[in-house]
């Protein structure tokens, strides 16, 4: 179910990776001021912005899963803020080596936008921990569809919060003093294209991976000779909990 | 294209751009260790379900007479 069409979204984010990364290197000119290590950004700026969507979808899945009841929801969300998480690891330490070699300084804890999102990053950190202390898989569920949320709504209320501020040390890339030249312009939004087909197939990958484990467990327990509903055990896991019967493809069933 | 290219004028700043691209690549890399190890164990699984079916199955089917698994291995000759 989570695998149909992975292959093609496979191959398109290879493509589409491959050709930022030409237009990065070879396409791209330098800027004035940074030279060569302005092409940090066409790696960190993407990723941030990528990891930030993807807490923020992590919250409308969370709650779609809170309104239909439907543990796929759950699982969708849960997948979504694990790979931000993945990714927001990925902008914070690009983003200490950009700031080694400009600022010379691998932290600056007195520029918002750094502190905000590590703030940020620490408030998801705790989302796998607060799954994991709770056993009961519908409680689980509904309380990590609501920290979602509520960290969910935090992301943009961040971000508009350190726009405003009034000290600006971290360069703009979007918005109105951006000023980027026509192919700088192009090749930051291939770059961005590229880091998302990226989160979306290492998404569905997850997904994928996570649904055939869930059906291998249904299928056991159905040789097992018990039955799907009693067949459920309690196991400690940060992981959302499954509720397959041996059809998986019928609607409400599935999950993981 | 490469050959035609100019060269990058890395200077200082080459190892720091080296490091931050390097940093997406090893955790790209990770990932996709971690899947194979996911789907490693998975095909384990799925190899000892397979396996214990069909000692289920056999054991629930009566041993054929002898002559017809010397007539089935004429066949498959």
């Amino acid at each position: 179910m989570y695998g149909r069409g992975l292959r093609t979204l496979s191959i398109a984010t290879v493509a589409v990776m491959t050709l930022a990364l030409g237009l990065i290197f070879f396409y791209a000119p330098l800027e004035a001021e940074q030279g060569f290590l302005q092409k940090i950004f066409y790696l960190h700026v993407p990723l941030a912005i990528v990891s930030l969507c993807g807490f923020v979808a992590g919250g409308l899945m969370a709650i779609a899963h809170l309104r239909t009841r439907d543990p796929r929801w759950d699982m969708r969300s849960y997948v979504a803020i694990h790979m931000s998480l993945i990714f927001a690891v990925g902008t914070l330490i690009t983003g200490s080596i950009w700031a080694r070699g400009s600022w010379g300084h691998w932290w600056v804890w007195s520029e918002p936008t750094l502190v905000s999102f590590l703030i940020v990053f620490l408030l998801y950190a705790t989302y796998q921990p607060l799954r994991f202390a709770i056993e009961d898989p519908e409680r689980q569920a509904r309380y990590a569809s609501v920290f979602a949320i509520v960290a969910g709504a935090f992301v943009p209320l961040n971000f508009i919060a350190v726009r405003l501020s009034s000290e600006y040390l971290h360069p703009r890339v979007l918005g109105s003093t951006s000023n980027l030249p026509a192919k700088m312009a192009l090749t930051f939004l291939v770059s961005v294209l590229a880091v998302a087909l990226l989160y979306g197939t290492l998404c569905k990958y997850e997904l994928t991976a996570k649904h055939t484990r869930a059906q291998l467990r249904a299928l056991r327990r159905q040789l097992a000779g018990e039955s799907a509903g009693t067949g459920r055990t309690m196991r400690r896991s940060a992981s959302p909990r499954l509720a397959l019967s041996a059809d998986s493809s019928a609607p409400g069933s599935a999950g993981v | 294209m490469l050959a035609i290219a100019p060269a990058l004028p890395l200077h200082e700043a080459g190892k720091y751009v080296a490091g931050a691209y390097v940093v997406l690549f090893a955790i790209v890399l990770i990932y996709v260790a971690i899947m194979a190890v996911r789907l490693s164990r998975i095909e384990r699984e799925l190899g000892e379900l397979l396996s214990s079916s069909k000692r289920s199955s056999a054991d629930a089917q009566p041993a054929p007479p002898e002559r017809d698994l010397g007539r089935a291995e004429s066949t498959l000759a």
